[in-house]
């Protein structure tokens, strides 16, 4: 219950643009819940008036004083209520561009490490886990504070013995709340885990299916998926079944019913002794259960609220995760020289990937990067958009070591074409003309033409202007070409592409040979092969293996060489 | 809502679901009673005579010992149901998606059993565990006393009973109010996310072309219709909320004024007068607590009904007396096929000779990967038909018919556990001996040498954490150990380097040998060996026959070829 009262600072940083909205829906929340208590305080003096045979409009007058007070707690109701939740929907958005601008400054690796799903749990699901704590929980504490208080408060006004008597089932209730919840954060996380595992694992179920039905037949096929089920009921119910019988006595001693039945033991015998009047004796039974009552809505909304301080760690998580640095006075680099000086690689799992890395890519030439898989000559090629950044040596293009270049110059001048073909939602020519927003559509299909992919446009229901995703979805050689044009029609004068050749189709291979005669000569180009036909003519080959340059020369003299070059090299003629 | 919930749980279910919303209906009534009980109690501590107030405080402490028996039963039974009702929807759900067509799992559908199978599942939970209690008990604790204020007073029962109807009508229009709005805040969360995933996947493009922030805007466009969504979802919330708590607030105003005008007419005495106020105002606060509960309610009835709609779509049929097919050849009939409404194929007619070697050839787009696809009845086809041994596959039974098939295809899918789970899967019983001589007939084994747990190495999640070729052996070990007659392979060479390369075209000689095999390959490798090809040009067979009848034809498929010759580079 503290709890909601204090959230901690992860909730805190996220919810600080929204606090003053919140403190107002609260204070006026606290106005309502005060508001709540007049009509009872209106029946306990309505009965003293009358049978103390006081004067009739003054029993009429608090009538309505109690009906007044009821439209006010409406009305607080209703304006606490809305404020609480427009200053949800708009810590909601705030939160999601924030994280959509922190996602354009991380480095891209930081992607390879998250799948999509878990982003937009974070993104959707988390951010909208708030509304729990900024629409409900902030206002929902005040009344149970606010309320109890105020009823105190009329008690003590009217006697002073009546607060002991009025406190006695909150103590107890309050301790068997407090055993209920000992440990919950431990328990939560468990929760959460076996939910995330069956979530996996349906994901899992789903996209494996055509393996299980094919390879264990229907019957087993779910078998790993209700494993993880039962394993979750397990601990659900483990966990759940020792709580039960705390919940249930909890709740039992702060039932409106037990606080009527003490109260009106209690009072019966304090009016009895003498103590106390049996106005007063009303007064208890009727402001009793005001006291309970805020503490089950309260203990109701506390999963809620541990779900919601999870969902703000995660959040800060994603908004405090390191973006590429980004120079203060960023320098313009002179030509296009790119020099790898002693470039040492490694992911965060401190597995090296790179080592001693000494490579210059003078303008105009052709590198290509060959060597087994695993040997990093990806990670290679991906150092240079700053993909990642090294963690030892330095890479200068034009002079200037990658990080002192504006991330806007650096991607002007360093273009790629990765195997991994994304295209956007947008139409055809809004995806070729990416980086050459000014193009005009002539020069737009001049680059179709080359890239072998112009008369599918045209075929296609809306021609340049069908909406990639929406009107049609290209085939995965379709998508290269529309991506070769793409980096054609940018014309960058460095261009890094990995793997372009896989999934290639006759088509798509023709649409890379004219790109590559193209550029050939013109423009630096690194290339990651896998088919060594491609590299035969680069200017420079480098054979990696285990993270180093082990061999670099023209195609002949690495041939003469007879080392791993030639070894691969003589593998592939043979398969061919 | 509940009548929703007993048709998703299916027809076991009903009675512990009926006995729970029973006890509930029983634990409100008690409330209400005790309630009712503080009347004559009031009554007799205002009149002074302590005597009798005592015997209506025991009569009271009675029913509040029966309450608290009931309370401590229905809480068990409401989370015993809980967890039986999660146990009937996770058997329900598995089993139901593995006999829908494996064509129906798409990416975003995927996703959505995800959620439906972990939040989704706790959120229907949640009905019988705890939503359920202070609904069934707020609307069942007035009755009593509306009750009880009759026999005392009908007049102050009428003015109260006005707003039962009343009550009950703001409640179900501020119900269907917010339903109303769910629609577009659904499709506002669908936009969201469609916009968001392809944000962060298409990063490295919107950064190669320093296009980020023009990039975002269709993203924050998303975002802001999402605000807008929801806050017209708020509006309406608030409006139904108002009406419900207007008319519960209305009745209790209308007691106050009404009671006090007649205690002070003689009609009502005050003791009394007194009790009924404190009655009515009781009852009504649990009342517009529960209104506050129809949110979550919403979310669990939205839950419920995506549920209902995921076990009502129609399985793939399977035929009530299987026939069993008389060896593997295959045979595709005037085979037509479409996704949703694209066509795709067009009259497909070809004959795969049982252990001969099938190739279908043709250009990207062409839909040379779903002919393969309908062979396992990944979908159906919608016209014509497919025979294997003779037999129509759909009167084989998946069952059956998926004993016969293995597949390696592209897109590798490995199971996060080890290699030899992964390998297993084909045949859980296979002996040790057996998984070996199958991977090292798909040359793992240089690989297993080179990793430290060997055949025990986790793969990590899809397979993450090994090269493409690697993945490729690892599933052509598999369908090695599974041994099934007819083997479909989707270009299963590309992406992969020369060493790669070589190993995989030994593991798929080894594969292939005396099999039924179907194969589509951008690459030609086969064509020149294959008994038969198959040229596949926009849907359709244009041509068909051996690879060199096809080149002496001199067609589009010779034409084809010479282009891809040429585009062999270097």
């Amino acid at each position: 219950m503290s709890g909601a009262a204090r959230p901690p600072s992860a909730m805190r940083r996220l919810t600080a643009e929204v606090r003053p909205t919140l403190i107002l829906a609260c204070a006026i929340q606290g106005v309502g819940a005060v508001a709540g208590i007049v009509p009872f305080v209106a029946v306990v003096e309505l009965a003293g008036l009358l049978l103390g045979d006081g004067p009739a409009d003054q029993a009429i007058r608090w009538a309505w004083i109690a009906g007044g007070a009821l439209a006010v707690r409406l009305f607080c109701l209703i304006a606490s209520g809305a404020l609480s939740h427009r200053a949800d929907a708009d810590l909601q958005l705030s939160i999601r561009r924030q994280i959509a601008a922190h996602l354009s400054r991380v480095p891209l690796s930081w992607f390879s490490r998250r799948n999509a799903g878990a982003l937009k749990k974070t993104l959707l699901d988390d951010v909208a886990a708030l509304h729990d704590v900024v629409g409900h929980a902030y206002t929902a504490t005040v009344s149970a504070i606010v309320l109890p208080v105020a009823a105190l408060a009329y008690l003590a006004w009217r006697d002073l013995v009546l607060v002991p008597a009025s406190l006695f089932p909150v103590v107890v209730g309050m301790a068997l709340y407090a055993m209920q919840f000992r440990g919950y954060g431990e328990k939560m996380q468990a929760y959460e885990t076996a939910l995330a595992q069956i979530g996996a694992a349906a994901v899992e179920y789903v996209q494996g299916i055509a393996v299980v039905k094919t390879f264990s037949g229907t019957g087993r096929a779910f078998s790993r998926f209700t494993r993880r089920a039962e394993a979750f009921l397990e601990m659900f119910w483990n966990w759940i079944s020792g709580l039960l019988s705390y919940a249930a006595a909890a709740d039992i001693v702060l039932s409106p019913l037990t606080a009527v039945l003490i109260a009106s033991g209690l009072g019966l015998s304090m009016a009895e002794a003498g103590w106390i009047t049996t106005v007063d004796a009303l007064a208890l039974i009727v402001l009793a259960p005001a006291l309970t009552a805020p503490f089950l809505a309260l203990s109701f909304a506390q999963h809620g609220v541990m779900q919601a301080r999870k969902a703000a760690d995660r959040i800060v998580e994603v908004l405090d995760a390191p973006v590429l640095t980004r120079p203060d006075a960023p320098r313009v680099p002179t030509g296009n020289r790119i020099v790898f000086e002693s470039v040492h690689a490694a992911y965060d799992d401190d597995r090296k990937v790179l080592s001693e890395i000494d490579l210059a890519l003078e303008p105009g030439t052709t590198t290509a990067l060959i060597g087994p898989s695993g040997s990093g000559k990806s990670t290679l090629a991906k150092l240079l958009p700053r993909f990642m950044d090294p963690v030892a040596g330095q890479i200068t293009l034009g002079g200037v070591p990658l990080p002192e270049i504006a991330p806007e110059t650096l991607y002007a001048r360093v273009g790629y074409v990765f195997q991994d073909v994304r295209l956007l939602r947008a139409s055809v020519r809004d995806n070729i003309a990416l980086g050459a927003r000014e193009a005009d559509l002539d020069t737009v299909m001049g680059a179709a033409r080359t890239a072998c992919i112009h008369d599918r446009i045209t075929a296609l229901p809306r021609g340049y202007d069908t909406v990639i995703g929406e009107d049609v979805t290209l085939s995965g050689g379709e998508a290269q070409r529309v991506t070769i044009a793409r980096a054609l029609l940018a014309d960058p004068p460095v261009l890094v592409l990995d793997e372009a050749l896989a999934f290639a189709d006759a088509d798509t291979s023709q649409a890379l040979r004219n790109a590559l005669a193209a550029w050939s000569g013109r423009r630096t180009l690194l290339i990651v092969a896998h088919d060594l036909a491609t590299v035969r003519h680069a200017d420079q080959i480098c054979a990696l293996d285990e993270g180093r340059i082990v061999e670099r020369g023209s195609h002949d003299a690495l041939i003469r060489q007879g080392g791993l070059y030639a070894r691969l090299w003589r593998a592939g003629e043979r398969a061919a | 809502m509940i009548p929703r919930l007993l048709d998703v749980a299916g027809t076991g279910f009903r009675a512990p679901i009926r006995r729970l919303v029973a006890g509930l209906a029983l634990e409100g009534a008690l409330v209400g009673l005790g309630f009712v009980l503080l009347m004559p109690f009031l009554e007799a501590l205002l009149a002074g005579d302590a005597s009798a107030a005592l015997r209506w405080w025991a009569a009271l402490a009675g029913v509040f010992a029966l309450y608290v028996l009931l309370r401590w039963r229905t809480q068990m039974m409401g989370y015993l149901a809980a967890v039986a009702l999660a146990r009937v929807l996770f058997d329900r759900l598995g089993r139901h998606v593995a006999q829908l067509p494996i064509g129906w799992f798409t990416e975003t559908r995927a996703g959505e059993l995800a959620v439906l199978s972990g939040q989704g599942v706790t959120e229907i939970m949640s009905l019988p565990a705890h939503l359920l209690r202070p609904l069934i008990v707020a609307f069942v604790t007035p009755v009593p006393v509306l009750i009880a204020m009759a026999v005392v007073d009908w007049r102050l029962a009428l003015s109260v009973a006005v707003a039962v109807p009343l009550g009950m009508l703001a409640y179900l229009w501020s119900g269907a109010l917010v339903s109303r709005s769910d629609g577009r805040v659904h499709a506002a969360a669908v936009e969201a996310t469609a916009r968001i995933v392809e944000f962060a996947q298409a990063q490295t493009v919107l950064r190669a072309h320093g296009r980020e922030v023009a990039a975002a805007h269709d993203l924050d466009a998303a975002l802001v219709e999402q605000r807008a969504a929801g806050q017209a979802q708020i509006a309406m919330v608030a409006k139904g909320l108002l009406a419900f708590v207007v008319v519960v607030q209305a009745a209790l105003t209308l007691l106050l004024v009404v009671g006090v005008n007649r205690a002070l007419g003689g009609a009502v005495d005050v003791p009394v007068l007194a009790a009924l106020l404190v009655l009515g105002l009781r009852s009504a606060e649990p009342l517009i607590a529960a209104a506050d509960l129809q949110g979550a309610m919403r979310i669990a009835d939205e839950t419920l009904r995506r549920m209902q709609t995921l076990l009502e779509t129609p399985p793939l049929p399977e035929p009530s007396d299987p026939t069993v097919p008389q060896g593997t050849a295959l045979s595709f009939e005037d085979v037509s096929f479409g996704y949703e409404t694209a066509p795709v194929l067009h009259d497909v007619s070809f004959a795969a000779r049982e252990n001969g070697l099938t190739v279908i050839v043709g250009p990207s787009g062409a839909g040379k990967s779903t002919i393969l696809r309908l062979i396992p009845r990944f979908h159906d086809v919608t016209g014509g038909r497919i025979t294997l041994g003779g037999v129509d596959l759909r009167d084989i039974g998946t069952e059956a018919l998926l004993t016969q098939v293995s597949m390696v295809f592209q897109d590798v899918y490995l199971f996060d556990g080890t290699i030899a789970e992964n390998v297993r899967l084909a045949q859980p019983e296979a002996s040790d001996d057996a998984l070996h001589e199958a991977c090292r007939t798909a040359r793992l084994g240089s690989m297993l040498d080179r990793l430290p747990d060997g055949l025990e190495t986790q793969v990590g999640e899809g397979g993450a954490r090994l090269s493409g070729g690697e993945r490729q052996r690892i599933s052509i070990a598999r369908a090695l150990l599974k041994d099934a007659p007819i083997i479909l392979l989707d270009e299963a060479l590309a992406a992969i380097d020369a060493e790669d390369d070589r190993n995989l075209r030994a593991a798929m000689r080894a594969l292939t040998a005396d099999r039924t095999v179907i194969a589509v390959t951008h690459r030609l490798l086969a064509a020149e060996t294959a008994d038969h090809v198959v040229f596949l040009d926009a849907g359709r067979t244009t041509e068909q026959g051996t690879h060199a009848e096809l080149m002496a034809k001199n067609g589009s498929y010779a034409h084809f070829v010479r282009l891809e010759r040429q585009g062999a580079i270097g």
